[in-house]
């Protein structure tokens, strides 16, 4: 048994239990017998946590202060100027604040803040998922499946044993204003923390949820975060996770969605921060006419290491997903891009497309991807692509050919790339924001905004 | 302006121009022609200075200055223009920024000043109406979704904004229905001033109708073979190519 995973079990044993402690007991008990995944499991061969392994974990816990904690954070990433998370995250808070009047809520090392500040929005109702689970556990039983073998969920099942507490959003009608969930770590690297969040959206709503994950410093404790998203029939949802913590950081986050009839999902998956980020969606159009667009900016820098698995599965006739996938890799970074999507017998009238390009930036950068097919029906329509390369120079050329510097033209080049995924964020705040931050990543950053 | 002597490169090995000699003097047009696999459109990627060809032997000047020595945006911002003969779409970038930018770097290595954002606007629009263009280009990217006529204006259009002393156009005829061909030529003649030059690399003769040439030359096996005035263009058009390089031959 290794380091980390006695060290969860230690934290197991000692926790008190509460009403969740079946489904808790089931999920820890797979867990322990099913081990931390390795490079031999599928959806991890490209992900070495072995040294992750080796060291012990502590509970990050809720900060005493929670508050205090919240508005310390915000300082913390508004002055600090080396770690990229920090001022990305900065640059999103104020942006997201300033542009569009979101309500903020937030999560400190997974504890959810639910005090008397708590934005009021009319079509939503905020709760803390274990206050919820003693006063009616019917009404959140089903978001905790029965435990799974699955390599990609291994650590969703730690998530379900040990998470503190987590936020449980129910959507009851169309809302307008974007809702940010900031998910702040604090602390160091021997603690780790479990976020969960639930959106439940019930049939017609929609919502605009945008899902931040920042860090205090560079060092923050291995943050293992489950986001659950059910959208009943025709509800409609854009949903944003953005990666921005810091360089020191380890992030695993596992996003499911589930999707009734004629919902329509739109997912934004960012990652701009952190020193290995894992990030998995497991999406499920389980009804006639369920539409999942995603879309995954992966943006390597220095030496962050981005592994990103998506697994779409056609349930049902009928059902559309569409995957774009823009990865840039720069300095020693890696980016891992696994998509598969999987049509079930009878889902006849599937139609999905993958498309995945990568972009070297440096010779040292190293980018993989690898769409994948299952298909158990007859009548579907699949298509997928995947191409890696460096600069285009026929573009280079034509731009040089009129008169722009070198750094200038490959600047515009690398942003144009990914402009595939920008320009179909509906959130202008947000989308503004996250230009800024991937802008403060690239080469020639002072040139690349006088662009925009 | 232009003085090319002795200019051989390859390409992957493979020599594509072996020995071109072409001096273009300032308010002069010359065409330059030939059969497909002659090397034309190397001779213009080479003289806007494309990397990927390696120039073995002879030497080119640009107003003096050794331009195979220079660099690709350096000859633009000297007042050298290639206008392509498959000009890349490239989504994301905008249009009127390139534009813009392109117009910047130039001024900048003139010494001048940035052009302010609202004359720069006017002056877009009026070369625009005159390239009769549609307003949406605008807002678009780069050749993004042009057709093949269209990206073909934008070309002219980049042209006349950046006003270069030299202007290389490759194959900037093919593509073109009659109407388009017309503005095309409008352009390029509104350009022509004793100040300036034309180099015209075109497989047909349709162009020279519009914008007549002082001097036509035919390239064949990557060599000047033949050089005389438009009468020349005329004789090819009826005669073919077989025709130069029969002669050639014998």
């Amino acid at each position: 048994m290794s380091a980390a995973l006695r060290s969860f079990e230690t934290q197991w044993r000692a926790r008190t239990p509460d009403a969740l402690q079946p489904i808790r007991e089931q999920a820890m008990q797979r867990f322990l017998k099913l081990g931390l995944p390795s490079l031999r499991d599928e959806t991890w061969r490209y992900t070495d946590l072995r040294g992750l392994a080796a060291q012990t974990y502590g509970e990050a816990g809720c900060a005493a202060n929670a508050d205090a904690v919240a508005n310390a954070s915000v300082t913390a990433s508004a002055s600090a100027g080396t770690g990229t998370g920090a001022t990305s995250g900065k640059e999103l808070l104020s942006l997201v604040h300033a542009g569009q009047q979101a309500a903020t809520l937030t999560m400190i090392n997974g504890c959810p803040i639910l005090n008397a500040d708590l934005p009021i929005i009319n079509g939503i109702e905020i709760n803390s998922i274990r206050e919820l689970y003693k006063q009616d556990s019917n009404r959140v039983r089903r978001f905790f499946e029965a435990a799974s073998d699955a390599d990609q969920r291994r650590w969703v099942l730690l998530n379900t044993a040990l998470f503190i507490d987590g936020l449980y959003l129910k959507i009851t009608r169309a809302v307008a204003r974007p809702i940010v969930i900031r998910h702040v770590s604090t602390g160091d690297s021997a603690q780790a923390a479990h976020p969960r969040v639930i959106i439940d959206a019930s049939p017609g709503a929609s919502a605009t949820i945008i899902e931040h994950h920042l860090s205090e410093g560079d060092a923050a404790p291995l943050s293992n975060s489950n986001t659950h998203i059910a959208l009943g029939k025709d509800a409609q949802l854009e949903h944003y996770r953005v990666y921005a913590t810091g360089a020191g950081a380890t992030h695993l986050d596992a996003l499911d969605i589930h999707q009734a009839e004629g919902s329509q999902c739109r997912q934004f998956t960012i990652a701009l921060g952190g020193g290995l980020v894992r990030s998995s969606l497991e999406a499920r159009l389980n009804q006639r006419g369920a539409s999942l667009d995603s879309y995954s900016l992966l943006a390597g820098h220095q030496d962050r290491h981005v592994d990103c698995v998506n697994i779409v599965t056609h349930a049902a006739p009928d059902t559309r997903s569409r995957q774009t996938a823009r990865a840039i890799a720069g300095d020693v970074s890696r980016v891992i891009f696994n998509s598969k999507v999987i049509v079930n017998a009878g889902a006849n009238g599937a139609d999905s497309k993958q498309s995945c390009r990568g972009l070297l930036l440096s010779p040292n950068a190293e980018i993989d991807t690898r769409p994948q097919l299952e298909i158990h029906a007859d009548e579907v329509k699949c298509a997928h692509g995947a191409t890696t390369g460096r600069l285009d120079p026929d573009m280079l050329f034509y731009l040089l050919s009129r008169g722009l510097d070198r750094e200038t033209a490959q600047s515009l080049l690398v942003f144009a790339f990914l402009a595939d995924v920008l320009t179909d964020m509906s959130v202008s705040s947000a989308r503004a924001a996250i230009e800024s931050a991937l802008i403060s990543q690239l080469p020639d950053a002072q040139i690349l905004r006088k662009f925009r | 302006m232009l003085e090319i002597s002795d200019l051989t490169a390859r390409v992957a090995g493979k020599e594509i121009l072996n020995g071109v000699n072409l001096t273009v003097k300032a308010g002069e047009v010359h065409a330059i022609m030939g059969p497909n696999g002659s090397g034309k459109s190397t001779l213009a990627q080479v003289l806007a200075g494309r990397e990927d060809y390696e120039v073995t032997r002879g030497s080119a000047t640009f107003e003096g200055h050794d331009l195979l020595a220079m660099r690709a945006e350096e000859r633009a911002r000297a007042g050298l223009f290639l206008g392509f003969q498959y000009p890349v779409e490239i989504p994301g970038v905008n249009n009127v920024y390139l534009l813009k930018a392109a117009l910047n770097a130039k001024r900048k290595a003139a010494g001048e000043p940035e052009v302010d954002a609202y004359d720069f606007l006017a002056l877009i629009r009026q070369k625009m109406k005159f390239m009769q263009m549609s307003e949406t280009f605008l807002t678009r990217g780069v050749n993004e979704g042009f057709s093949g006529g269209e990206k073909k204006r934008n070309e002219v259009l980049q042209m006349l904004v950046l006003e270069p002393k030299l202007a290389i156009l490759d194959e900037t005829d093919s593509g073109l229905d009659i109407d388009a061909l017309k503005v095309v030529s409008q352009g390029v003649n509104s350009l022509r001033d004793p100040a300036r030059a034309v180099v015209l690399v075109t497989h047909y003769q349709r162009l020279l109708d519009y914008v007549i040439p002082d001097y036509v030359h035919v390239l064949s096996g990557g060599r000047i073979v033949k050089s005389g005035d438009k009468s020349l263009a005329q004789e090819l058009e009826r005669r073919g190519y077989d025709w130069v390089m029969g002669a050639q031959v014998a």
